[in-house]
């Protein structure tokens, strides 16, 4: 495996990735929004506070999709920046090289310090995360939940999936799907999240 | 610029003036948007404007208090929409809104913006992250509660309007 994953993140963390006078943020052909972790973490647990379980099942299975969608069409607009090209695509020898990029590249958007633990070629994706902002606020605020909460982190591995191993851009979303196998928000020291073919 | 954003390359942690942020595009902004209206029986837009009341009173507080001690109402007002165009917000005037209320505009919307190349028109306003933004400025400007200000999108950009007008009163009933 030829990939710096500390280098990727060291060049891309230092990307101007700015609005313009309109206060417009366009980057990797998507408009991007820098907003508090804890806007979003109160926003989503009091909705689903207010909900019974069936309905907090839709909202969630929803979410992950809408982040899905995120990460699909960001990390095709990332692979195929200029910046990509310079930076990192020196660096791919394989296509589960470009994996391993995708997930070193993710750690600038501050959504958590996100690894690989393992890759079957194809097959399968283990991605972790020591310090998913939302798992740990779930623990502080709510105690121990029965579920993983990390529906952010959880899209974001399969997509990673989708893009490399999935049918060409722009019709390969929903070829892996993902689980959170374990989250801190549920009392481990990690959230683990597992992205395998969808089957169904 | 007073607004700052560093990088913790330690944890791959962002954050702007010492508080937790992060990036998303607009499928997740917009996509969650839509997300919370699919469910008629919970208020999502008044706990959407509520949340982000509280984040941008409380930041934008301690903000004051580190960086803008003295200054102006005006100059606050200032740094406020230049806070919003920062985070990608978009560009809003907020000079006409008084501790009693008023109007703000905003002829640059991001989720005008991203809603319509994703989804396209919509029959009704879109702002509702503004809509808190400015109840929570104004709180953390006239040092009064997030609720206190009550906001409404009045024209929006996503219907075909003009621009984004966004009317203001200050509550005195305590609701």
């Amino acid at each position: 495996m030829a990939i710096d994953s500390r280098k990727i993140i060291e060049v891309a963390s230092s990307l101007p990735i700015t609005s313009n006078e309109r206060g417009i943020m366009g980057a990797f052909g998507v408009y991007a929004l820098m907003n508090y972790n804890e806007f979003y973490f109160k926003l989503v647990s009091r909705i689903t506070g207010e909900m019974d379980d069936a309905e907090a099942q839709v909202m969630e299975q929803s979410l992950y999709h809408a982040v899905l969608e995120c990460g699909y069409h960001t990390f095709h607009g990332v692979r195929t920046s200029m910046h990509w090209r310079e930076h990192v695509l020196p660096m791919i020898r394989s296509t589960e090289d470009e994996v391993h990029a995708l997930v070193a590249f993710t750690n600038i958007f501050g959504i958590g310090f996100i690894e690989v633990e393992e890759l079957v070629p194809g097959e399968k994706l283990v991605t972790t995360v020591q310090n998913a902002y939302d798992a740990g606020r779930y623990l502080e605020e709510y105690g121990l939940q029965r579920r993983g909460r990390c529906y952010l982190l959880n899209a974001c591995t399969a997509s990673y999936m989708d893009l490399v191993y999935g049918p060409r851009y722009p019709k390969g979303i929903g070829t892996f799907m993902a689980r959170e196998e374990v989250c801190r928000a549920m009392g481990h020291d990690t959230c683990r999240f597992i992205a395998q073919r969808h089957l169904a | 610029m007073t607004f700052t954003t560093k990088f913790d390359p330690a944890h791959n942690i962002m954050t702007l003036n010492g508080v937790p942020v992060s990036l998303h595009c607009h499928h997740y902004n917009c996509g969650l948007l839509q997300v919370i209206e699919k469910f008629p029986r919970i208020d999502a837009h008044n706990i959407l404007i509520r949340t982000a009341a509280e984040e941008f009173c409380q930041n934008f507080k301690s903000y004051l208090a580190d960086q803008l001690r003295g200054c102006t109402k005006a100059d606050a007002l200032r740094q406020a929409a230049d806070l919003y165009r920062v985070m990608g917000f978009g560009r809003i005037d907020l000079s006409q809104l008084k501790e009693e209320g008023g109007t703000a505009v905003a002829d640059s919307s991001y989720f005008v913006v991203g809603w319509l190349a994703k989804y396209g028109r919509r029959p009704n306003p879109v702002c509702f992250v503004t809509c808190g933004f400015i109840a929570g400025i104004l709180a953390a400007v006239f040092n009064a509660l997030p609720e206190t200000y009550e906001v409404k999108e009045t024209d929006c950009l996503v219907t075909g309007g003009e621009c984004c007008t966004f009317s203001v009163r200050r509550r005195h009933d305590g609701h």
